[in-house]
């Protein structure tokens, strides 16, 4: 089944507390593992990285090499590299970087070490946590309940199209464009032809989850110059099969949903914030007393919120 | 006015709410339900006779499965409220979501909002009574049963129909696959508005269209191929 949510709020507050609580209320519609993206304030410059290392004992050889990736790229540590250890084989580490003369590429470089260390976003503001186990669990190891930020997303997942590990849980970064993340309830169908198109396009994938492409998708179809009011609308004819996604970079949050309006999504909008989830219950836990839902039921549907300008209708 | 003994929904689990819902219905007593925070699975198998209040909105499939009970719902419902309702009475006073009355057997459902896509999807019978709009491919595999919608309806209207009745009141978007409008019997209608005068809906200038099978889908040709494709 999967749950996502996400939460826009009109200043700069406790959006990962938010996120948690919502995702803690879908923890039912799986919790083979739980994610969350929050956008902090954007850097000026510089790039927060947010990785996972596959093998806790080879964490000083990893980060190691990961620095020797950054060097060869014009780039390094700005602060010293923090990791949050659990008692699985894995590890997560989250890194402040100097700008690299070309990211992409950076990006591409790193990747050669991906079976080691897995970069899982990158952004002036997006960072991205994701770990098996369910909101509550995850939200402890990580301590999602203390970051802040204009806005973000959730995701619980009922593993479906690929394995139960940590790393193929969502959300899912738009491997190599900054600040851009999704979470996706659904399955798609096409996955693999229109992998296959992004990777001939020189795209890179890091696991077999259907959803990892929708990101890319997005951002490549802007990126050859459609807006992303009309990349989303356009994703509802050329990603085949049933989804609701939540699309998010520094200044928006959007979602589509497909043509048989299989998978629901909820919103409060009001005061300025907006609240999403997969479930009413789920934004009942923000929003205490009765309170006016909008359910996005229908065929077809996109819809666009600029963070801006949620924040100037307050 | 019924005296009503108060259930209170929280942070209780849904099995402890319904037990104790089925206690009260068990003992005669009529309930109001305060609370409810958009749980799920709330007021299942209710049996015959029961009768009961939820102020505020539901989750999904409230009231699945009664069996004769009288459900009232003040607020909004999630999806499939009633589904599979053999008999009884549900009533919604906002908007209900997608799914209602899904696989329903019998007795009324009555949405006084809109609601969502594929309204009385596979009913076996009964009526279902929206006041507002009904969704996208509502009536989608009926096999009997009524949908009556005085508020116009969605995209593939009746997709599918297999058998059974969508009536519409109001512009429909577009009709589904193997749909067909057609002019209904004056004491089709008189049955019809005798149902809703029961609901306090009386209105004798309705224009109606009534919508049936084609019945096309009934037995596949080759040569139909392309009606059995929705896209």
């Amino acid at each position: 089944m999967c749950g996502i949510a996400g939460r826009v709020l009109k200043d700069h507050g406790n959006v990962g507390e938010d996120l948690v609580r919502l995702m803690a209320a879908q923890a039912h519609r799986g919790a083979d593992s739980t994610g969350f993206a929050v956008y902090g304030p954007p850097r000026d410059d510089g790039y927060v990285v947010r990785a996972m290392g596959f093998d806790r004992t080879r964490l000083g050889t990893d980060l190691d090499d990961f620095q020797a990736a950054l060097r060869e790229c014009g780039s390094d540590f700005l602060e010293e590299p923090t990791t949050t250890l659990g008692d699985a084989a894995h590890y997560s580490v989250r890194a402040v970087i100097s700008d690299p003369t070309d990211l992409a590429r950076w990006v591409h470089t790193a990747d050669a070490m991906a079976d080691r260390l897995e970069v899982q976003s990158v952004g002036r503001s997006l960072e991205i946590v994701k770990d098996t186990g369910d909101a509550i669990a995850v939200a402890d190891k990580h301590d999602v309940w203390s970051m802040r930020g204009t806005h973000g997303l959730g995701h619980a997942r009922l593993a479906t199209e690929s394995s139960v590990l940590p790393n193929a849980s969502h959300p899912f970064w738009a491997r190599p464009f900054a600040d851009v993340a999704i979470v996706h309830n659904g399955q798609i169908t096409d996955y693999f032809t229109q992998r296959d198109r992004l990777e001939r396009a020189g795209y890179r994938f890091m696991t077999q989850n259907d959803s990892e492409l929708i990101a890319v998708w997005v951002s490549d179809q802007m990126r050859q110059g459609l807006t992303k009011a009309q990349a989303l609308e356009k994703s509802v004819g050329a990603i085949d099969g049933v989804f609701t996604f939540l699309i998010t970079d520094v200044e928006s949050m959007g979602f589509a949903k497909d043509r048989f309006a299989m998978k629901p999504l909820v919103t409060v909008e009001q005061h300025g914030e907006m609240t999403a989830g997969t479930e009413e219950q789920s934004v009942r836990r923000v929003h205490a007393g009765e309170v006016d839902v909008i359910n996005y039921d229908g065929p077809s549907i996109t819809r666009l919120w600029q963070v801006g300008d949620l924040r100037a209708a307050a | 006015m019924t005296e009503r003994v108060e259930i209170e929904v929280g942070d209780r689990t849904v099995r402890e709410i319904n037990e104790d819902i089925q206690a009260r219905a068990k003992a005669g007593q009529a309930m109001r339900v305060s609370n409810p925070l958009s749980r799920h699975n709330l007021g299942v198998g209710l049996p015959t006779g029961a009768d009961i209040v939820f102020e505020g909105s539901v989750g999904y499939y409230c009231g699945g499965l009664n069996n004769g009970a009288t459900v009232d719902i003040r607020r909004n419902a999630g999806w499939g409220v009633g589904e599979a309702q053999a008999s009884g009475d549900i009533t919604v006073h906002g908007y209900a979501g997608m799914s209602v009355g899904a696989a329903m057997l019998g007795g009324l459902i009555h949405v006084k909002g809109d609601c969502g896509p594929r309204c009385g999807v596979a009913m076996k019978g009964g009526d279902i009574i929206v006041e507002g709009k009904i969704g996208y491919q509502s009536g989608f595999m009926s096999h009997a049963g009524r949908i009556i919608a005085l508020g116009g309806a969605g995209e593939s209207c009746a997709d599918a129909l297999w058998a059974g009745e969508v009536w519409v009141a109001g512009d429909i978007d577009s009709l589904g696959v193997d749909a067909k409008v057609v002019e209904p019997a004056p004491e089709e209608v008189e049955d019809v508005e005798t149902l809703l005068a029961s609901r306090g809906l009386a209105d004798s200038a309705r224009n109606w269209r009534k919508i049936v099978s084609g019945q096309r889908l009934w037995y596949f040709e080759s040569r139909d191929a392309k009606a059995w494709l929705m896209i």
